[in-house]
Parts: structure tokens; sequence; C-alpha cells
């Protein structure tokens, strides 16, 4: 197993921003930030555009502050804070979503004080159990479609937008392969690493990434692949984003091996692919209705719940972590009654509150750690 | 008024006697087979009416419980539970009463339905979300998007909730087994109309210098626009509002303070359990709060002739709803109409819909009327997020500020 070409992907998952800037003087391509989640890519890849998930930053907020109140979640002040303070010089335009009042108003926040060549809102559909949901989706992608188009001055061809949603087919298809591979053979890779090629996708074009995987892939041996013991603590990992990245570690120097999550930046970035027939912009559009569940967006029933529960029994896991991001609402009411079904259905759940910019993890660890210690001792 | 003649009630006595008889129905709704819809108060409740569900807001048995100052104590019992005090005053009220069941009017009836419109916020979308998993009952999110400027997205925002009053008015004829009737539809959306225009005018009685009332009085009365709307009762009710101001104050020259010079806009919903507190104080040193876009949110504008696409129009535009630009706007065409000369913007941390972008919003507003503002933070129910002594001496020195600049 040829370890070495993932080192490129691993660092670029640490601090993308410099490659990045490298990477566009080199090919003189627009890039175009969106903020988390469900924002088309293919669609502005198509448009000859390189998209990349806008994930905050870790470094000190100096003047988000002056446009968010106290009580906004980190992930909103740290993504506001990226593009005013530190990395404003990578992105030309961004397409920002909304799906509830935090992303509303940061999107209001950022157009009228952040430098753009490109903007637009991607009105998200805030309830997908009925048809009106699909129409509005088709609608505002139409939108943006043609917006992207006036950008660049090009239209988006069905022949181009096929080719892009096929790229990133194949860029979620490669990520799941990993992802399989790393739940029947645990420590094969660690969490930190699987996670840090997932996000790194998020931030690297798509054609690149997915050539230094399948390499990757294609190096790995049979006996790279260590078999499971009953040693191996298997958990699920649920919420949005986990930062600061440091807590993956935490997991790993914990032995505690992730086979499953809901995550924005996880598996739900790269489990569902586009269906490659009909047309390209309802074939889009067909994608968001099959996406895993995301906390803000209704659907009908508990469907958070069940799939939570769902991704522990799949997967042989023994509790779920939970990350929390402070002052985010839409968490804020899910918890109480998901931990209540959790702890109902026997499955044990450690709530871990995370927030960017927390430099002091030590409480963290301990409780992850004696987290796991109960698990054992179960 | 002839000898003998039966005195014309007082409108506060009648809205505690609407008040009185809407609960007390919605009390025996379940015994007499009506059903119990959970709505928000920015919500196309005309439905409801129209379809004899009865609409309950738990946010405004939420003000009661604030306003009877039953904060922290159920909000502590639910932090019990899990939930956390970052949440809205509203929602912790409301979750602390069905733990408790402690209520100052004995209680709202449970719900058989429940709608979350998210154009007041999305917030009451996962409150409602909590209530729908204790009740094992469905919500129906009643999803409007950002109401933005841009080109032709309007016409599509208005046709998407357009659909949804569609799908509204079918999953209430599943839960009720009835056709529903457009006829009664336009019927309510014309109380409705008339309602709001009234209540419009009423407000607009602040723009009369000095004013007869203030934003104390238009959040006392606007509880009859937000749950009554729709009914003839509501119309009446504005009505004799409107003639007692005229014929107690505006007649006679009356202001609602006696030396008036600071006439002030305020930014974002009162600090429930301060606001009596709040006018006294601002009254003492000739200032009073007269308008804020906040009460505004329930003076539509309803073209009864196409009582959907109006529904939508209106309940997609409210002023949480749109851009930061054109709330600002809006509220700068308030300081202009009622010659307000002062600016107190309440960051309240209960409401992100409406606070978030407040900042923003302040350098638009100033920028435009060159109005200084008064920013603070603080809590709409919960008294652990407020500071007395801080918020009067800002207040003070803020007046102070506006003295010296020769205002007023």
């Amino acid at each position: 197993m040829n370890r070495q070409v993932l080192e490129e992907l691993l660092s670029i998952a640490r601090d993308p921003y410099p490659k990045l800037l490298d990477w566009k003087r080199g090919k003189g391509i627009k890039v175009i930030g969106s903020t988390l989640a469900d924002v088309p890519e293919e669609l502005i890849h198509a448009a000859g555009m390189l998209p990349i998930t806008i994930l905050g930053t870790n470094k000190p907020i100096l003047r988000a502050n002056t446009h968010l109140p106290d009580n906004a979640c980190s992930q909103a002040r740290s993504d506001l804070e990226l593009v005013l303070t530190y990395q404003g010089d990578v992105f030309d335009g961004y397409v920002l979503p909304q799906v509830d009042d935090t992303t509303q108003h940061l999107s209001d926040i950022w157009r009228r004080n952040v430098p753009w060549d490109y903007f637009e809102s991607y009105l998200l559909p805030r309830q997908i159990d009925r048809p009106s949901a699909r129409e509005w989706l088709r609608q505002e992608t139409l939108r943006l479609k043609g917006s992207l188009e006036m950008f660049v001055g090009e239209e988006i061809t069905g022949e181009k937008l096929w080719s892009s949603i096929d790229l990133y087919n194949q860029s979620r298809g490669y990520l799941r392969r990993l992802y399989e591979l790393k739940k029947r053979h645990p420590r094969f890779i660690s969490n930190r690493e699987l996670y840090d090629l997932i996000k790194s996708s998020m931030w690297w074009p798509k054609e690149e990434h997915n050539r230094i995987v399948e390499s990757f892939i294609s190096g790995i041996e049979h006996t790279d692949l260590p078999t499971q013991t009953d040693e191996d603590i298997r958990v699920v990992l649920s919420g949005i984003v986990w930062e600061p990245p440091e807590i993956m570690d935490i997991l790993d120097e914990s032995g505690l091996e992730v086979v499953g999550d809901d995550l924005c930046v996880g598996w739900r970035y790269i489990a569902t692919d586009i269906h490659m027939d009909g047309d390209p912009v309802e074939t889009l559009v067909d994608r968001h209705f099959r996406k895993g569940p995301f906390t803000p967006i209704y659907d009908k029933g508990n469907r958070i719940f069940e799939n939570l529960f769902n991704l522990v029994t799949e997967n042989g896991a023994r509790a779920v972590i939970y990350l929390h991001i402070k002052f985010n609402e839409s968490q804020d009411f899910d918890l109480p009654d998901l931990v209540h079904t959790m702890e109902g259905e026997g499955i044990p759940i450690l709530v871990v509150e995370t927030e960017y910019q927390t430099t002091h993890l030590a409480g963290t660890r301990t409780r992850i750690q004696a987290f796991k210690e109960a698990l054992v001792g179960r | 008024m002839g000898e003998g003649m039966p005195k014309k009630p007082k409108a506060r006595e009648v809205m505690k006697k609407l008040t009185r008889e809407y609960y007390r129905e919605a009390a025996r709704a379940h015994e007499t087979g009506r059903f119990i819809a959970y709505t928000t108060a920015i919500s196309p409740v005309e439905v409801f009416y129209a379809h004899d569900v009865i609409p309950i807001y738990p946010e405004n048995h939420s003000v009661m419980c604030l306003t009877g100052r039953m904060m922290p104590r159920l909000s502590l019992e639910i932090e019990k539970k899990g939930y956390t005090s970052h949440l809205c005053a509203y929602a912790r009220s409301d979750l602390g009463y069905r733990e408790l069941q402690e209520s100052p009017i004995g209680g709202i009836p449970d719900p058989d339905f429940l709608l979350a419109c998210n154009a007041q916020c999305f917030t009451l979308t996962k409150w409602f979300q909590v209530l729908s998993r204790k009740y094992g009952i469905p919500v129906f999110v009643f999803d409007t998007p950002q109401y933005i400027r841009k080109g032709e997205v309007r016409k599509n925002i208005i046709a998407y909730v357009e659909r949804q009053l569609t799908e509204l008015i079918e999953d209430l004829e599943e839960l009720t087994g009835r056709a529903f009737d457009y006829d009664r539809l336009a019927e309510v959306m014309g109380y409705s109309a008339e309602a709001s225009k009234l209540y419009r005018e009423f407000l607009d009685l602040a723009a009369i210098k000095p004013s007869p009332i203030s934003i104390f009085d238009a959040l006392i009365h606007m509880a009859i626009i937000v749950y009554l709307r729709g009914t003839p009762e509501a119309v009446d009710y504005y009505r004799l509002l409107i003639d007692e101001i005229k014929a107690e104050k505006i007649s006679k020259g009356i202001g609602v303070i006696p030396h008036e010079r600071f006439r002030l806009y305020w930014e974002n919903l009162p600090i429930w359990f301060k606001f009596k507190d709040h006018f006294e104080f601002l009254a003492a040193h000739d200032a009073v709060i007269l308008t804020s876009l906040y009460a505004h949110a329930w003076s539509y504008d309803f073209d009864v002739s196409h009582s959907i696409r109006t529904l939508a129009e209106n309940y997609s535009s409210v002023f949480s709803n749109v851009e930061l630009e054109e709330r600002a706007d809006r509220a700068v065409e308030l300081f202009r109409r009622y010659s307000l000369n002062g600016n107190i913007m309440f960051m309240n941390r209960s409401c992100k819909a409406v606070t978030f972008g407040v900042l923003d919003i302040r350098d638009l507003i100033t920028e435009e009327t060159g109005i200084p503002a008064l920013v603070f933070e603080s809590d709409m129910g919960d008294p652990r997020f407020y500071s007395e002594a801080q918020i009067r001496t800002r207040i003070e020195a803020y007046l102070e500020t506006l003295d010296r600049m020769g205002v007023g």
C-alpha cells in the first residue's frame, strides 16, 4: 500500500488555501465558495469554475463579531471570518445556501460586506416531505444555472453538466470504497485520514483528487487490510462538521473506530450519486431528495433519529458520538429527544460540544476516553 | 351619549372578554368535535378559520407566561431535560409549561395539527417538531424562502407558497374529513383585510404629535389581530379602539406621555417582562417608543379577490423574511412617517430571526436618517440575561447624546 500518495491530499485537508491559490494562478480558473450544505457543485463545475466548500477557520476571530451577535454559531462566524480576514483572495464569487435563520442572514451580511465578482443565494426548500418542494428546488436550480451562465458568459450545456456529474459521481464512488474498506478493516487508515480525504475532496479539483485516491486504492494489497478484532470499539459519529479537527485525532488515540456517520463533512457528502439518465437538471434535483437527513431541513417523521439508529445497527456500532456545534439551534432542538431515543434503544451516546477556535481539548479528550472505557466495560 | 344609554365598553375590557371567550371555546374544542391547530403568529390562519379549525398560538401563551414572570422557572424545568438556555424564550416557556402544566390562564388545549411558517422564524419549525414528537402528530412546515428582490424569483416564491397552501388545505380536509369551502375563505379574508387595515390605522395614530399611543399600547392591542384576524370580532374591536383613542386622546390633544420630546423607534420584540417599566422610565425622560417593524408585522394588505395569492404574498413578505436592505428601508419609512428622532435596537438572544443582521441594519438606518442608534443585548423573556442597571444607564446616556445633538 502506497500511503505516500495520500500525503498531498492530507496536507490539503490541513490547509488548502496556499495550494489553492497556486493552483488558481496556474490555471486561471475562477473559484466559487459555498457554505454548508447542498449547493449543486456539479453545476458550478460545469460552468467551468471550481466549487469549494467553505468550512470556517480555526484562526482568531477579528472582524466577524462586528456583524454577528455573540450567540451565532461558530460555523457561521468562522465562515465569515475566513473570507473577511484570511482567504477572501481565493474566491471570485459565492453561492450561499439558505436553510435556517442563521444562513439566511449570513447570506445578506456576506453579500454586503465581502468583496465578490459573483454572488448568489440558493434558497433550499426547508421541507422536503411534500411535492411542492421538488418543483421549488427545480426552479431554484434553474435560476442558479442561469445566473452562473450569465457570469461566465457561456451556456452550461447538457453535455458539460453530464460530464461534471460523472466526475463527481466518480469522486463519491472512490471515497465510498475507502469508507467501506475502513469499515471492514479498522485501522487500515486512521479516522483522521479517512475524514481528511473526504474533506480534501471538498477543497481540491475532483479530477486530481480522483486520480490520487484511485491510485491509492489500486495499490492496496490484501495484506494491508487488518482484520476486525473484538477490541475494536465501533462507533457512529453524528452531527454536521467535526471541528476542530483534533477531535478526530482524539478518537484515533482513544481506539474508537468510526464505522458510520451522518455528517455533512462525511458520509452525507459522498453517499448519494446522481442518476445518469433523463434530464441532467432534473436528476441533479432528484439527488437532493435522496440524500441523508440534515437537521435544519424538515422531512416526514423523525428521519434523523431513524437514520442514526439504522447507522448504528447496520454497522454493528456500539455507541454514538454526537458532535454538537455550540449555538447551533437546529441541533439544540434535536438533542434532548435524540439522546432520549438512543438511550431508550440501549445505544450509549456521548454529546461533545464543539466550537471552531477551541484550543483546549483536554476536557473533550477526557470525556471521550472515559466514554470509551465505559463501553469496554459493558 | 344620552342618559340611560348603555355605556360603550372600553377596548381593554372587550379584549379581555374576547380573549376569555376564545380560550374557553378552544378548551371545549375536543368535546364539541372541533380540531385544534397550533400555528405561528405569522401564518395563513385564515385557512383555519375558514375550515372551522381553532388556531392556537403557543407564542401568545408564552407571552402571558413571560409577562407573568414565570421565567426562569419554566426554562429551568426543561433545561433539566437537556434543552439549552440559548433557545428562544417562547419555546423554553412552552416546553416548560408542558412539563409543569403551570400557566397564567389554566393552560391551552393540546394540538391535533401543527403549522409552522418560517417567514417568521426557523426556530418555530424546530420547536413544533419537538411538539410533533411529543403528541405523535404531523407538523406542516410552511416554507417561505427569503423574499429576495432579485429578478423573477418572487414570482417563483409565490407559486411555491401557493402550492403549499393547496397542500395545507388538503391536509386539513384529511384531518377533518370535510371539504374545504373557498367561499367561506373569501368571507374570512374579508374580515382579515378589514381588521388589518384598521390595525394599521391604529398603529399609525402614533404619527400624531403628541402621540396618543406608544409601542406599549400596540403590544397590548396587537393580541387581537394575531389570534382573531379572520373574524368579525377583530374588525369591531379595532373600530372601537380607534374611536376610543380619538375621543379620549386625540380630540383633546393629549399625548401618551406628559412631555413628548424623544420619539423613538424600537427594533425587535419587546422585553416582555419589563415593558411597563421601560415605558415609565422613558416617560420620565420625555421619551416614548412609538413603533417598530415587529408591531407592523400584522398590518397586512390583502386583496380579497385573490385569496390564495394574497395569502402567499402577505405571509412571505413579512419584515423578518426580506433582505436586510429592504428591512432597513421599511424601518426608515417608519422614521419618516412617524417623525422619529431616536433609535433603540435590542439584540434579542431569544430571536435569531430578528436579531441576526441588526448590526448591519443599524448602519443602513443611521446612514439614511442621520440618527445614531443605541444597540444593546438582552433577552425578551429570561431575566437571567437582563441587566437592569446597565440597560438604564445606557438608555440615559443615549438620550443625553440625542440631547447634545439638539434632537427633539
